[in-house]
């Protein structure tokens, strides 16, 4: 049971990062790369915490094996801030509502929030529902991040045609 | 989890070869979303992990004549498929029904299908679809049409040295329409306490084909044959549809555990047989 | 408050600020513990009981220890001081020689790898002989059944203490059967007379399952003892110096042995107040001489965690046709799983002194079952016991045909009037909250609303409940300082989950005189802060805040004193305007706040620093009142609850940081409306969990619910800090009554068990009872 090499790109960096086999990609970044934004909350892909995006797609972290993101693109939490650490519109809208209470599963519903904007742009109050179903969240009662997201996404919207 | 060996073939041919050497001990990997929850459990440890990944052949959907759906192509892929719409959109919504979108989009068919279990959401309308299973083994291919591909609670006819590749979808005909509905408590992230697929074929105003199929009310996902052949031959009336829908609880052989009763799952089924069914009477018709 | 006035209004108290820490919440920077990764850190992992009751006869862990890269394998055994009768979970360290619920810790591993503590796990052999088991709490009630508790173990009421400071005579009457653990009795008038001039007699069984706190982050501890004997955990808690006294008390060394660090907190609800894996992973690291990191995975949490108690609440009222209260005979029992430690009195407190019963006859029983005992969760058992007494008002205003909202105002108790302890209400605003939600434009239009049809077929309802919290007490510290820049700093032990920190500061901000972007709140570790309560039971503003307050009302005053000197005038003619102090009428006399902060930091200088300081303690009450409203859509066919609007109004006393008040409304809410509906840890007859995931423990998701609307209503508390009242309980009270009236009017069911489940609400359809 030797490691293995995994090599992916990470929030835009290329990655060499030796990994047991028996890890997944959730526990790769968090002890082998040091990227502890995505949090383990259960372990079977029933909560959200550990949300990443794959190839630009929302996965578990916690269900997909290390080496399976062998070539992948991978963006964390850690990568949504641009390079010069401004906050993306939406962890901006979230600080400025109040959404963060506990915290711990923030990372993960910004992550599902960025992947549904890029997705669609300008999502309906529903959509927006679905489209952080997958994220539990014990604090907040959910309504001021959907105020947040809509929000972030008409900044979005206007930076975009600003440019 | 436990460790193991992880082993990353490039070819099907390849991952065949490691089946027949190791099956008995290996188990294959696509989307995780099954596996890995049982394995960190303790409910399976095996010794070696074939992560299916690298092999491109089952990560494909082909439109033409029928379906074929590679055994890794994702649920969040087939819930988005173009191909996927028409006569065959059931499946689409059993797909978009799997899980989260984070589930969705590592969850496959074949994970789905292969891991067995009595509410597996996309087992209904493959089967009242009437697709064929394609399993690859040391001697070839062979076909398996889905409504025998179950045997038991987590249990397949898979050998251990073979892998499902592929499932096939036949034309149903013009004038086929289908849908999937399930149950469950919370609108995401759920698993079906019952679900029901119907597919009805109609034509001069009869039903030529009726398949309804069940989840979540057997140790395998069941067909209602006495339903079927009630609408078949006839008129699709609403009263019809009350009738078969009636009916349809004679092929549910539900337990009771922490997902409902028996009595509810029997009333489900009715419930869910009558609004399938309406719903394809319409999409079969429009 | 503060006897001092400031020229102008200071960005403080009553304003919606941001909490500061929010941009390292989301940029996933801020460490909760299992984020921290020591140099020679070791995984811990317990063999749990996969037995409800069962005698331990052998425990074999050659094998286990035999695995390379495991570095320990504890049993009892290996720890000597551990002693049979545990009073709590905590002393329950491992199993001694008898398990008493399914998921209790047997053996403990501390390894190199998890995977290798996992298989090191599969590598224990221990031979159990099965015991008949007490599941039931009916049943374990009874004389002769399986008994839970060694016998001559004492009952455990510290949680009651912690969480309401109710305080009730315990019966007097000594426990018959062998698992019933705490007693109360409270009785007024006389009953059976009331009952027999009564005209309407109702009587229902409401039964609530035990639930869970559902924190998203497990429970979770990092333990390392250094070369002196110093233990150091950095622990997942509500309370760092409760976490500090129960792993002393359980290991038995001094607290002065021990520092505990509170590390983020990925939310807590009451489920991390008591300690649980604190103490067996500080044994680890003891043995094995490295940090050992222990975390829970969610299927222990849900297993073996610290739930909230199942209640189960016998309700018998007797009122005349007018609606005149008469009677209530009561009796509540509350399963509190392998330990005692549920919060009996608030149950029995709360069943009697809402509305003002003329005679009542309250029983209450806690009773051990072999099941996970249970902890405190958001307002302990109020929701509980709140579901019965608001669904049998509401039963009741149906029956005799009253309008439901006057009926219960004209019962609602008020401040002075006697609860069933005979202690006297405090200042409370139960009749504001209910007179504004009966304004709510949703309740004046419930009856065409319900009217007009719903989509494919559903049926409409509305319904609206009440309940309150009593408010918790704790005595605690704060200092504060100004620094040489003529900031402050604020320092306390308050482990702040909730954005509470921000609420202080602006607490501080407004007795100082400053702006709250200048003032600093920092959380110390048990080491350095003074001694501060728990983060729970809605107190952290109203003891807290008030320490806070008073220290920075202590700074302000030192640092006017040193102005006074500075400027040659009298204290009273200064003011503090824009961080400088001038002499009032004469603007160019006065000395900067920086001045005076760099005096006391001076070399030589015979300026103090200046450092405020209080630690007070407290005896007045501010309870909560909240009211909630559901409009809601039922598929009478399967049984599902659409919610399309829900409303909160609650009493504050006084918004502090109407952001976060907001905040804690609706998150309070949603675990309501989740106990409601969906969520119930679910146990076979064998003791066994079925439901040990969160995809069958079903907490709601963003998809299952609406917008929440909060409407605050303030009614100052008399001694809380700016009129504050704690916030964090009263929102998750009322919802489950709320709905279960809804869905009555939707569908004329009334049902008594939680959650109202799409299978209770379809068969009761079904089945033709409606």
């Amino acid at each position: 049971m030797a490691k293995q090499i995994l090599r992916c790109t990470v929030n835009g960096e290329p990655v060499e990062v030796l990994v047991q086999p028996y890890v997944t990609l959730l526990d790769a970044l968090r002890e082998d790369m040091g990227l502890t934004g995505p949090k383990e909350g259960c372990g079977t892909g029933d909560c959200g915490a550990c949300t990443v995006h794959v190839d630009g797609k929302v996965v578990a972290s916690c269900l997909m094996l290390a080496m399976q993101a062998r070539g992948r693109t991978i963006r964390t939490i850690e990568g949504l801030a641009s390079a010069d650490s401004t906050l993306h519109p939406l962890q901006d809208a979230f600080v400025r509502h109040g959404v963060p209470q506990c915290g711990f599963c923030i990372p993960g519903v910004l992550m599902a929030a960025a992947a549904l904007l890029e997705e669609n742009p300008r999502p309906s109050e529903e959509e927006i529902r679905y489209g952080i179903a997958g994220n539990l969240c014990r604090c907040t009662g959910y309504t001021k991040m959907v105020t947040a997201i809509s929000e972030a996404a008409g900044t979005l919207a206007s930076q975009r045609s600003a440019r | 989890m436990r460790r193991f060996d992880l082993v990353l073939p490039n070819s099907l041919e390849d991952c065949l070869k490691i089946l027949a050497e190791r099956g008995a001990q290996a188990k294959l990997v696509a989307g995780g979303t099954d596996l890995l929850p049982q394995m960190k459990n303790g409910v399976l440890k095996p010794a070696v992990v074939v992560d299916l990944s690298g092999i491109a052949r089952v990560r494909q959907v082909q439109n033409g004549n029928g379906l074929r759906i590679g055994a890794a192509v994702t649920a969040r892929e087939l819930e988005l498929s173009p191909a996927l719409r028409g006569a065959y959109l059931a499946i689409a919504e059993s797909a978009a029904m799997v899980g989260s979108l984070q589930v969705r989009n590592l969850a496959t068919v074949g994970g789905n299908l292969c891991n067995a279990a009595p509410s597996a959401d996309m087992a209904p309308p493959l089967v009242a679809l009437e697709a064929h299973a394609v399993i690859a083994g040391p001697k070839g291919e062979r076909r398996v049409p889905m409504a025998d591909f179950f045997t038991g609670v987590r249990q397949t006819v898979l050998a251990p040295n073979e892998m499902l590749i592929e499932l096939i979808v036949p034309p149903p005909g013009a004038h086929s329409g289908g849908q999937y509905l399930r149950h469950t408590p919370r609108r995401e992230l759920d698993i079906a306490v019952v679900g029901v697929a119907s597919q009805l074929t109609m034509s001069d105003g009869r039903c030529t084909k009726a398949r309804i199929a069940l989840a979540s009310v057997a140790p395998t996902p069941v067909r209602a044959t006495a339903a079927e052949r009630s609408l078949e031959g006839q008129p699709v009336t609403p009263d019809a549809i009350e009738r078969a829908a009636t009916l349809a609880i004679e092929a549910a052989k539900p337990i009771s555990d922490q997902r409902g009763s028996v009595e509810f799952r029997k009333h489900l089924v009715r419930v869910l047989t009558r609004r399938t069914l309406t719903t394809a009477l319409a999409r079969a018709s429009a | 408050m503060s006897t001092m006035k400031t020229t102008r209004d200071v960005k403080g108290v009553g304003v919606s600020i941001p909490r500061p820490d929010g941009p390292e919440k989301v940029t996933g920077r801020v460490q909760y513990v299992a984020d921290i990764q020591p140099k020679g850190l070791l995984h811990a992992k317990l063999l749990r009981s996969p037995h409800a009751h069962a005698k331990i006869v052998s425990i074999d862990v050659s094998a286990a220890k035999a695995l390379p890269g495991v570095r320990a394998v504890l049993t009892a055994k290996d720890i000597p001081h551990l002693k049979k009768k545990a009073p709590t979970r905590a002393h329950a360290v491992l199993a001694i020689d008898r398990a008493v619920f399914m998921g209790q810790p047997v053996a403990a591993v501390a390894a190199d790898e998890l995977s290798i503590a996992e298989e090191a796990l599969d590598l224990i052999k221990v031979e159990y002989q099965v015991l008949p088991a007490s599941i039931d709490p009916l049943k374990s009630m009874q004389p002769g059944a399986p008994p839970v508790a060694d016998a001559g173990t004492e009952a455990d009421t510290s949680e009651a203490l912690a969480h309401s400071a109710v305080a009730i005579a315990k019966s007097a009457a000594p426990a018959k059967a062998v698992n019933i653990s705490q007693q109360a009795r409270l009785q007024r008038g006389d009953p059976a007379k009331g009952f027999a001039e009564s005209d309407h007699v109702l009587e229902k069984t409401y039964r609530v399952p035990m639930v869970h706190q559902g924190y998203l982050e497990a429970h979770a501890v990092l333990a390392e003892w250094d070369r002196n004997g110093l233990l150091t955990l950095w622990a997942s808690t509500q309370g760092s110096f409760n976490t500090r006294s129960e792993v002393a008390d359980v290991l038995g060394i001094p607290e002065n042995r021990i520092r505990v660090i509170p590390v983020e907190c990925g939310g807590g609800f009451g489920g991390k107040i008591r300690a649980l894996c604190e103490p067996i992973t500080a044994v680890l690291a003891q043995v094995t001489k490295r940090p050992v990191r222990y975390v829970m995975t969610r299927r222990e949490e849900l297993q073996a965690g610290m739930p909230a108690p199942q209640v189960i609440i016998k309700l018998k009222t007797g009122v005349k046709r007018d609606g005149t209260l008469m009677a209530l005979d009561a009796e509540t029992i509350i399963d509190s799983g392998a330990f005692s430690g549920a919060v009996l009195a608030v149950s029995a407190v709360f069943l009697g002194s809402m509305y003002k019963w003329p005679s009542f006859d309250i029983r209450g029983f806690e009773v051990l079952t072999h099941k996970p005992s249970v902890a405190a969760y958001r307002a302990p058992v109020a929701p509980q016991t709140i579901f019965a007494i608001e669904s049998h008002m509401e039963q009741i205003a149906r029956d005799l045909d009253l309008d439901s909202v006057e009926f219960r105002m004209r019962h609602l108790i008020q401040e002075g009037d006697p609860m069933v302890n005979g202690q006297p209400w405090q200042s409370n605003g139960a009749k504001q909250v209910l007179a504004r939600i009966a304004e709510h434009p949703h309740w004046k239009s419930r009856k065409q609303w319900a009217a007009a049809a719903g989509k494919n077929g559903r049926r409409r309802g509305v319904g609206l409940a009440l309940g309150g919290w009593l408010g918790g007490l704790q005595p605690t510290g704060a200092t504060v300082r100004l620094n040489p820049d003529g900031s402050l700093a604020v320092l306390t032990g308050q482990v702040d989950i909730a954005g509470t920190n921000i609420s202080l500061a602006q607490i501080a901000a407004s007795a100082y005189g400053v702006d709250t972007d200048l003032v600093r709140i920092t959380t110390g570790d048990t080491d350095v802060a003074p001694m501060t309560g728990l983060s729970a039971g809605s107190k952290t503003i109203y003891t807290v805040g008030a320490a806070v307050l008073q220290a920075a009302e202590d700074a302000r005053r030192q640092t006017f004193e040193i102005a006074a000197a500075e400027l040659e005038a009298s204290v009273h003619d200064l003011e503090l305007t824009d961080g400088k102090i001038t002499v009032r009428g004469m603007p160019d006399k006065g000395i900067t706040l920086a001045t005076i902060g760099k005096k006391g930091n001076l070399y030589m200088s015979k300026t103090p620093p200046v450092l405020g300081k209080a630690n007070p303690a407290f005896t007045q009450q501010a309870p909560g009142f909240a009211a909630q409203l559901a409009r809601l859509e039922v598929d009478p066919d399967t049984g599902e609850v659409t919610i399309q609007d829900f409303v909160t109004v609650q009493d504050v006393g006084k918004a502090i940081n109407p952001l976060g008040v907001e905040g804690q409304m609706q998150g309070g809410a949603v675990q309501s409306l989740g106990i409601a509906l969906t969520e119930g840890l679910m146990f076979d007859d064998s003791g066994r969990l079925t439901n040990p995931s969160l995809l069958d423990y079903r907490k709601l998701t963003a998809a299952d619910l609406p917008n929440l609307e909060t409407i605050i209503v303030e009614v100052p508390s008399p001694a809380g800090p700016f009129g504050a009242r704690g916030v964090g309980e009263p929102p998750i009270i009322p919802a489950p009554a709320a709905i279960a009236n809804a869905i009555q009017n939707a569908t004329g069911a009334r049902l008594t068990e939680l959650p109202l489940s799409p299978e209770r609400i379809a068969l009761a359809l079904a089945n033709g009872k409606h």
